[in-house]
């Protein structure tokens, strides 16, 4: 280990005095660290939300609802309000100049624009 | 405005007594550690752990939080990327939960056999009781905790805030964190979590979707734009609108005060070298060096040349020699002389000597005399042709058949160079007639070539982007595996796909006839991908368009080709050089849209309620519907958390609840005095109280009492 990063101890110490069961300990080497944690989806399901009233509030039931007001729909690209939609590529544009851009983007770019309105197309 | 982390370990930790406890604030993006009572946390840094390889040793380490990325070269980070031990706002990842208390206990002091103290630590509200069970147990087994207490840090920050005055015992803690954003209602000093209310957008989210719009926007400079980087930018430039639509259409004028409000981020850039203008020394002395190096050549090649006339002159002349030695000599010895000379008869000789005759002749630089040859010979080599077959032998037959084929061979190859010499003057000829045409109208000629150029160069570009358009995406974005993901896929890969699927598809029963038929194979040549669309058209319009930028090129001085990449956006177009303004971020509507997300979170697709909208949902939510009430709580509305910083934001908060409320009703909305620290102090004050021992629980509690009894465990906040 070079002289300077044991001087900045940006590395965690294997042994910890406070500790009662140190790290390696617990999990040992070779075991597959992937530790298959639940993650939060299941840590919910696993819950049972369901059994208990649902006046009580729970992780899921304090979440809020859809919005009321209407959507705004914005320009992908600049910003700017978008009244129009390109029904090629499914972007919103402001005008006929961001037209232009939108025809003449690669595929990928659109399909990163889409992706930042959760729009794109996944395929699994 | 930027956190600095405070990583410096602590020397006093044995001063405290174990009675003291321990403050935890477990956030997303910072976790601050230290003792209660106090005022500032002792130790504060970002909730991430990586874990590199070290590039020498080969071990695997542990670092926490972030560093200086010097450090960190000595590391392969390319595999470990930093984690975090949170879902949303949820801990659902222990081990690395663990790497960080480890951390953050030892910068505190740490060192004896166990950590002796009373902790208290936030949770996120309605944590999940799996979490906080996993909790309890890491602190109880691993660290040897005596009691614990868990508490949601919006509610802390919040009665530190009553505390000095800030906010009322009714109000509403609307409070916006890393992930997720609450707003929790307080009736008497307590949160009031049945009309408490969670949308899952949070700073996270803004970072990340400025850092996409940055990186699409300028996409050459994709290096420079790194998280932290965007964290920066985004907390000194990002500010909320008043009013989302009237801010985008001041910049949608461009007005002044557009160009007052964007903000332009310089890059570090030097201008390339310019290179003078060669003065006319120099010129000169280029021009000399070329000549005396042309020389040079020249000479060489001479003296090769006059080498190897020479060398076939010698020859010639040993041949002839030969061949007059030959006819000296008598019959008889005709076959030992030839066997000393190395040559196996008479033709032979004299079929070396014409030949180096022609190489010299070659050499010196005459028309090799074929032409002649071809006349001179033509009447004896094709002597046979014209005789009828039946005179013939049928040796003689075969001679015949033999002169036919080749007199057949030779008048082809002399129609190709007619042919040849032919197309080469209609192309003088063409080049004159242009030559001419430019003389005589030299702007009209220029411009007629320029708009062909263009057109050209259009229609091939277009043809170039459909055909490519799928291919540059298949070859881009995914190395391994095939059509995948969302990309268009053009008629031919459709094609191929359907020949595909069509010729995998199992047919259930039976056994799998492809191949019998000889048939069947022709199916891979239909997918080839090799020879895919050869288009005549396009090869012969590329051949033009190089053409006219050829001649373009030769007489118009101001002319430039086109690049040739696909997308104009991929790079800067290299043919002018680089300036400054293409090492400038501009950031102008970005400033404003990329916390509207806050308030408007379908803007990044997710389908919930802004801030403003989560106070009327919250204040709805409430079990006791009473006029009083609900305005008493509109009077104290506090903002907190990190992610409320944005200049603007109370502002537009204020209004957008009064769009929701009764027309009238008093609405104030102020800032906690530090929003990010004062969920630390909050909890602080309140471990430091008297009656904190009431509301923690032990070891022994928890083992006797089980995980149901910790479902209702309750935190009074109000001592």
């Amino acid at each position: 280990m070079e002289a300077e990063v044991v001087e900045a101890e940006i590395v965690l110490p294997t042994h910890l005095n406070f500790k009662r069961v140190q790290m390696y300990e617990k999990y040992p080497k070779g075991q597959a660290r992937g530790r298959h944690w639940k993650h939060l989806k299941q840590i919910i399901q696993a819950e049972n939300y369901q059994n208990y009233p649902p006046d009580e509030p729970n992780y899921v039931n304090i979440e809020s609802p859809p919005p009321m007001h209407p959507c705004k729909r914005i320009c992908d690209i600049t910003g700017f309000e978008a009244p129009y939609f390109d029904p090629r590529t499914k972007l919103r544009y402001a005008n006929a100049e961001v037209f232009k851009v939108i025809r003449s983007l690669p595929n990928d770019y659109v399909q990163r624009y889409l992706a930042l309105r959760n729009a794109a197309v996944v395929l699994k | 405005m930027p956190f600095i982390s405070k990583i410096e370990r602590q020397t006093d930790y044995t001063q405290f007594d174990s009675t003291v406890p321990i403050v935890i604030d477990n956030g997303g993006s910072y976790f601050r550690i230290g003792w209660a009572g106090e005022d500032e946390p002792r130790v504060i840094f970002r909730n991430i752990v990586q874990r590199p390889r070290h590039k020498t040793t080969g071990e695997t380490v542990t670092v926490v939080s972030d560093h200086n990325p010097a450090l960190l070269r000595y590391f392969d980070c390319t595999r470990s990327g930093p984690r975090s031990a949170f879902d949303g706002n949820v801990v659902y990842q222990f081990e690395i939960m663990e790497y960080i208390l480890d951390f953050g206990f030892d910068r505190l002091g740490a060192d004896q056999s166990q950590i002796d103290h009373p902790v208290l630590i936030t949770e996120c509200a309605c944590n999940p009781i799996q979490s906080r069970c996993r909790m309890a147990e890491l602190l109880f087994e691993s660290y040897g905790v005596p009691s614990i207490a868990f508490g949601v840090d919006a509610a802390f920050s919040y009665k530190y805030n009553q505390q000095l005055g800030i906010c009322n015992s009714d109000g509403l803690a609307i409070c916006s964190g890393f992930m997720t954003s609450h707003a929790i209602p307080f009736i008497n000093g307590e949160p009031a979590y049945e009309a408490c209310c969670r949308t899952n957008v949070g700073g996270y989210h803004v970072t990340d979707y400025l850092k996409q719009l940055l990186s699409l926007k300028y996409p050459h400079h994709i290096s420079k734009l790194t998280w932290e980087k965007v964290e920066d930018l985004k907390m000194e430039h990002c500010y909320i609108a008043p009013d989302y639509t009237s801010e985008v259409r001041i910049f949608k004028k461009g007005a002044k005060e557009a160009e007052e409000k964007t903000r332009c981020w310089q890059l570090p850039w030097t201008p390339a070298p310019v290179e003078e203008q060669p003065s006319e020394e120099e010129l000169a002395r280029k021009a000399a060096l070329k000549e005396r190096q042309g020389q040079r050549l020249r000479e060489m090649a001479e003296a090769k040349r006059s080498s190897r006339i020479n060398e076939l002159e010698n020859d010639i002349r040993g041949l002839e020699f030969l061949l007059k030695q030959l006819k000296q000599v008598e019959e008889n010895n005709v076959p030992a002389f030839l066997r000393e000379t190395g040559y196996a008869s008479k033709q032979e000789i004299e079929s070396n000597l014409a030949k180096a005759i022609q190489s010299l002749r070659k050499a010196k630089g005459e028309q090799v005399e074929t032409e002649e040859k071809m006349d001179a010979s033509t009447a004896d080599k094709y002597n046979l042709v014209n005789v009828p077959d039946d005179v013939l032998t049928p040796e003689q037959l075969k001679e015949k058949r033999k002169q036919l084929f080749l007199k057949s061979t030779t008048e082809a190859r002399q129609r190709a160079k007619q042919k040849r010499i032919e197309e080469e003057l209609e192309r003088e000829k063409q080049m004159k007639l242009e030559e001419e045409k430019r003389l005589e109208n030299p702007e009209r000629y220029l411009e007629d070539l320029r708009a062909k150029y263009r057109e050209l160069s259009e229609k091939v570009e277009q043809r170039k982007r459909l055909k490519t358009n799928g291919n540059n995406t298949n070859g881009n974005q995914n190395g391994s595996g095939g059509v995948g993901r969302g990309e268009r896929l053009n008629a031919a890969q459709r094609e191929r796909m359907r020949l595909l699927t069509t010729a995998a598809f199992d047919r259930g029963k039976g056994e799998d006839t492809f191949g019998i038929k000889d048939e069947d194979w022709q199916l891979y040549k239909l997918m080839s991908r090799d020879d895919d669309e050869e288009d005549e058209k396009s090869n012969e319009d590329e051949a033009d368009l190089a053409r006219v930028s050829s001649r373009l090129r030769e007489i118009d001085p101001t002319f430039f080709p086109k690049a040739e990449s696909g997308s104009s956006t991929a790079e800067p177009p290299r043919f002018r050089p680089l300036t400054k303004e293409d090492f400038q971020l501009i950031l102008g509507v970005e400033r404003f849209r990329c916390p509207e997300v806050l308030f408007q979170p379908n803007l990044i697709g997710i389908d919930q309620s802004g801030l403003d909208e989560m106070a009327g949902v919250s204040i709805r939510r409430l079990p006791c519907k009473n006029q009083g009430l609900e305005e008493k709580i509109t009077k104290s509305i506090l903002m907190t958390g990190g992610s409320c910083q944005y200049p603007g934001m109370a502002e537009r908060l204020e209004a957008g609840i009064r769009m929701i409320r009764p027309c009238g009703t008093p609405i104030t909305v102020v800032r906690a005095s530090d929003p990010s620290l004062d969920a630390w102090r909050g909890a602080s004050v309140y471990a430091a109280a008297m009656q904190f021992p009431n509301q923690t629980f032990s070891r022994t509690d928890y083992y006797e009492k089980g995980e149901d009894w910790l479902r209702r465990y309750q935190f009074n906040y109000t001592l």
